[in-house]
């Protein structure tokens, strides 16, 4: 992938640019969020809905070999005001369902497993063994979102 | 290890019945001869690296070589003793002469002596112990590479298929057996001992192992879940890390909302942005914005894409902005001695 050579520019080049799986996710989220950002800043609208809105829409464009991107997709495009993927209740709810329970060792992984399913966008639609390995590249994207997102923040203070 | 099977074997051949003990004792002895012969020559195994090299696999591993030959052992027996009572199925002899063409010279004399059904029948159900004798902790590599090797080449496949047949008595496994040597990528669960061996719990088993294993995978992921035992402490961790970089993400993306209008993004920062991504990993400090998410694994992931960066990273580095200086800079400078062009 070459770029144009302008006056006192390094230029790098990549024999695969497209072997770091890792890599091609955050060059495709960034390019992705970024001019989607610039367009919002143009608009002045940046309200904090839409800023997750255009965060969750990278996230999802950039991941579409994955199950879930898709499901995040049609929840994205299907409604205007995206749904908070967590809340800080969530957490409590588990630790309060867990001592109630009690020793029932069974039921409790099963309530665990369908909290894992809510946590992923489309998770309530796949049974368990494919929502496991969703959660695991899930994770991974989720973390390399959190680094691009940092490194924009970072950039700008 | 293979004095040890012999002689478990013995102790419980002790407990068949007299009418047969002695030919099963001299049988015994006969394999004796056998694995020690085998066994020397799976020390020097210039054989068995061929047949190893011959199902194709490129593993070097120590484990699976020492599993193969385990294997070998296992169907060396297996399949000769099925050719003794059961009707070879075409499918089956092909295999059994590609991987028995290097164990005939010690073989041959173990099919000369068992003319008997009885003694075919009574070296299959011992055939069927020995495997399942296997130290437990072998059992569970065993099963870890089988499951490993649904995806490797069909010979291989072959070979743990009829594993499963040793293991089982059932003609109707052969039959399913043979049946699936057709297909290149099945599931074969080996069944323990005193566990049953229908369809359903193997399936059932075979399931559960899928599961396992994606959660030691999980594992793996999620910094911190070392520490925990059991599903269930697992699937907390994992949920509370989810719902940590869920929470990062929206607050990052509230920071970036606030700041959105004060951004000087250019299409072209993107690179540099990308550029940053990486190395801020590196970089960056050990706080997080969540005092208690744990640094991510990505710590060696962001060095790997340092590594990584050498031949496989592209970026056009414009003129530095002036906050990127401060922060890579000087990690950029020293990488870039191997970028200039």
């Amino acid at each position: 992938m070459e770029r144009q050579i302008i006056n006192k520019k390094k230029r790098v080049f990549s024999l695969e640019p497209n072997k770091n799986p890792s890599a091609v996710f955050t060059r495709k989220y960034t390019s992705h969020l970024v001019p989607a950002l610039k367009k919002l800043n143009m608009n002045k609208n940046s309200s904090k809905q839409t800023v997750k809105h255009e965060v969750d829409m990278a996230l999802a464009l950039s991941a579409q070999e994955f199950a879930w991107s898709r499901f995040l997709l049609q929840k994205l495009s299907s409604s205007t005001n995206p749904t908070t993927t967590t809340s800080s209740s969530d957490g409590i709810r588990i630790l309060e369902r867990s001592d109630k329970e009690g020793g029932n060792k069974e039921g409790e992984i099963e309530e665990k497993l369908r909290e894992l399913q809510k946590l992923l966008p489309g998770g309530e639609e796949m049974n368990v063994e494919e929502m496991l390995s969703e959660i695991g590249n899930y994770i991974k994207c989720l973390e390399l979102q959190t680094i691009a997102l940092k490194s924009i923040v970072q950039d700008s203070t | 290890m293979l004095e040890g099977l012999v002689s478990q074997e013995s102790l419980s051949l002790n407990s068949m019945d007299m009418s047969v003990l002695e030919r099963l004792k001299w049988v015994q002895q006969q394999q004796q001869q056998l694995q020690q012969v085998v066994s020397q020559s799976s020390n020097n195994s210039p054989e068995l690296l061929q047949i190893l090299q011959f199902h194709g696999s490129n593993n070097d591993e120590l484990l699976q070589s020492s599993f193969s030959q385990f294997q070998m052992l296992g169907s060396g027996f297996g399949p000769n003793y099925n050719m003794g009572f059961g009707p070879p199925h075409e499918a089956m002899d092909e295999c059994i002469s590609r991987t028995s063409s290097c164990h005939m010279e010690p073989v041959d004399t173990i099919e000369v002596l068992l003319k008997t059904g009885e003694e075919n029948r009574a070296i299959a159900l011992k055939n069927k112990r020995k495997p399942e004798v296997k130290t437990r902790g072998e059992e569970k590599t065993e099963k870890k590479i089988k499951i490993e090797a649904e995806t490797e080449s069909s010979m291989k496949g072959r070979l743990n298929m009829r594993n499963t047949e040793a293991s089982s008595d059932t003609s109707k496994e052969t039959s399913k057996g043979a049946s699936e040597i057709q297909k290149l990528d099945y599931i074969h669960v080996r069944a323990r001992r005193g566990q049953a061996t229908d369809r359903h719990s193997l399936a059932e088993r075979a399931r559960r192992e899928k599961i396992s294993k994606k959660m030691k995978y999980l594992q793996d992921i999620v910094p911190g879940c070392n520490k925990v035992t059991g599903k269930a402490g697992m699937l907390d961790e994992i949920i509370n890390y989810v719902q940590c970089l869920q929470r990062q993400v929206e607050f990052l993306s509230m920071k970036l909302a606030v700041l959105n209008p004060e951004l000087e993004l250019a299409v072209e920062d993107v690179s540099v942005k990308q550029f940053q991504a990486y190395f801020t990993n590196v970089v960056a400090s050990k706080q997080t914005i969540m005092v208690d998410v744990p640094l991510f694994p990505l710590d060696q992931q962001g060095s790997l894409d340092l590594s990584a960066i050498n031949p496989n990273q592209t970026t056009s580095i414009e003129a530095p902005s002036a906050s990127w200086e401060t922060q890579s800079q000087s990690l950029y400078n020293t990488s870039s001695l191997g970028f200039q062009y």
